[in-house]
């Protein structure tokens, strides 16, 4: 023991100075992801007056209408935009799948470019197709179609409209390595066996690819759940939505209110990790029952 | 193989159209003056001649540029020397870098940029200076393209024989990791910072909530002229849309010429 020992010690006297290495990707990632983190949840349970612990700031969230018709409007925003994003995804990832040559190339391609339209660019591009004077909306009066002519981009549906513009390209790219899993030879037995195309996919296709569908899924609704910038440009703050009151109670405000702000964010992180909890429960059911068969 | 089929091509066709809809029409209204029939009527390009003679989006395009490249450099290096010890020396601390490289994949614009601002704002020294606090969310919110490039690189040079090979003939460690893995890497380092710029570029989050007027970059600039002139902000926007499609035409073509290259081998 005692020979390991002094043996020991000059090395890692030696290894020791490279700790030095770590230590300034260690001061950036304290000084601006954890500290802060920690930070905004220490204030969640402070009084904005100052003073100590409290849980006034989230009674108050759970009191106010304005801040439970946030939590319900993100909720629902998210949810049907990562459900409109997943279904067509599937269907563009299996055909992407399918397709040989030069259509995949291309479509590859396209999804891995718009992958990073969003924000306020992707805001401003609706407004000029479906804004008040947008291109389509004048189509649409010229052409007498009211669902065209009548749709109203500024609400929570122009707003899912958008969303799930911007859970496509994501979705798709996401999806598609998951149909490498899906063999050709199962879809052919089950040809075989008399199964229609539509019985191969609900009976086996779907269920072997549900852990990838509900991890994917739950990227989205984190995408959706936290984007800003989008609904920011079309909304301004005339809707409510989490990230928007966030933001707001930091941002554009004579007085910051740190303790309803951090209180705030504490609640879509939780939405975030129950969305995750929830899939991952479903996608290990799928995963469990794969392994008995 | 026997029969191609016509299914998938179809639901891919339409799949493209309704993306490229938003895009192309925005390309279309921004070079003709009038749009208000079914026919664009007025074709110009004087929208786009103003707009490069414009002081303030110049300024705008500039300050994007700048605020991306400091943060990307400071977090490769700072990735660097940190996987260079955990790699090498603490691989029980690997783990814990790579944690805290992918929180901010769950954390994100909002709560990122409303933490650091109540964190900072207030304070006495240089920490509570704007610019200061958004380059410092930007190496956060970069941190798991970089620290994933980097480490994706890494593991497809086989660092330890690699190493051990540059010991065995007389190098150091700090002397092969940064001489003979770093250049091996470069082309992965390349990739994650192309896609950090296009991260950096399309950022709004981050720059309103921290800095806003204290820099206002080319996405702000995008969002005041959308409230004024809808045709110069078209402009902006294809601009904005032509840099970030080229900055992942890049990214596609390094890392298809990488994958062709490693089948090679």
């Amino acid at each position: 023991m005692d020979d390991l020992n002094t043996e020991k010690t000059p090395m890692n006297k030696k290894k020791y100075i490279y700790l030095i290495a770590l230590l300034p990707f260690l001061l950036v990632a304290f000084m601006y992801e954890i500290i802060p983190l920690i930070t905004i949840i220490i204030n969640s349970f402070r009084p904005d007056t100052g003073g100590a612990f409290t849980l006034e700031n989230y009674e108050k969230i759970a009191s106010k209408l304005l801040y439970q018709k946030a939590i319900y409007n993100s909720i629902k925003i998210s949810m049907i935009s990562a459900v409109a994003g997943i279904i067509i995804a599937f269907f563009g990832a299996r055909a992407a799948h399918q397709a040989t040559g030069k259509i995949h190339h291309i479509f590859m391609a396209i999804l891995n470019m718009v992958s990073n339209f969003a924000g306020i660019p992707l805001a401003f591009a609706y407004m000029i197709l479906l804004g008040n004077a947008g291109v389509m909306t004048q189509l649409g009066r010229t052409l007498g179609i009211s669902a065209i002519a009548d749709f109203n981009l500024y609400s929570t549906n122009g707003v899912s409209l958008i969303y799930v513009y911007f859970q496509i390209p994501l979705s798709t790219l996401l999806l598609i390595p998951a149909f490498e899993g899906v063999r050709k030879e199962w879809q052919e037995a089950s040809t075989l066996l008399g199964a229609s195309k539509t019985r191969f996919w609900t009976d086996v296709g779907i269920p072997v690819l549900m852990p990838s569908i509900m991890g994917t899924f739950s990227v989205l609704f984190a995408n959706a759940l936290a984007a800003y910038a989008t609904v920011y440009a079309i909304m301004m703050n005339s809707i409510s939505l989490l990230p928007i009151q966030i933001a707001g109670c930091f941002v554009g405000e004579v007085k910051i209110r740190k303790g309803l702000g951090g209180a705030l964010s504490v609640v879509m992180m939780i939405i975030m990790v129950i969305m995750i909890l929830i899939t991952n429960a479903i996608s290990s059911r799928f995963q469990k029952g794969g392994k008995k068969s | 193989m026997k029969k191609s089929e016509k299914g998938p091509v179809i639901v891919l066709v339409l799949i493209l159209i309704y993306l490229l809809i938003p895009l192309v029409v925005s390309i279309i209204y921004s070079m003709f003056s009038n749009w208000t029939g079914i026919v664009p009527k007025g074709f110009t390009l004087k929208t786009y001649e103003n707009l490069f003679k414009d002081k303030e989006f110049l300024a705008s395009l500039g300050r994007t540029i700048v605020i991306a490249i400091i943060p990307i450099i400071l977090t490769i290096v700072l990735v660097l020397l940190a996987l260079f010890a955990a790699t090498i020396y603490f691989p029980r601390l690997e783990k814990y870098v790579q944690i805290i490289c992918m929180i901010p994949y769950t954390i994100q614009g909002v709560i990122l940029s409303v933490s650091i601002l109540s964190l900072y704002v207030g304070n006495p020294t240089f920490l509570s200076n704007r610019i200061v606090m958004l380059i410092g969310a930007y190496c956060i919110i970069i941190l798991p393209y970089i620290y994933q490039g980097i480490r994706n690189g890494m593991r497809a040079v086989n660092m330890p024989v690699l190493l051990e090979a540059a010991e065995m003939l007389g190098a150091s460690r700090i002397y092969a990791f940064f001489r003979v893995i770093v250049p091996n890497i470069l082309s992965a380092i390349v990739v994650s910072s192309l896609l950090a710029v296009g991260i950096i570029f399309g950022d709004y989050v981050l720059v309103r909530n921290l800095a806003s007027s204290a820099w206002p970059n080319v996405q702000i600039y995008l969002y005041q002229s959308m409230k004024s002139d809808s045709m110069k902000s078209s402009a902006v926007f294809v601009v904005i849309m032509a840099v970030t499609f080229a900055i992942s035409a890049v990214v596609l073509y390094l890392r298809s010429r990488e994958s062709r290259g490693r089948r090679a081998h």
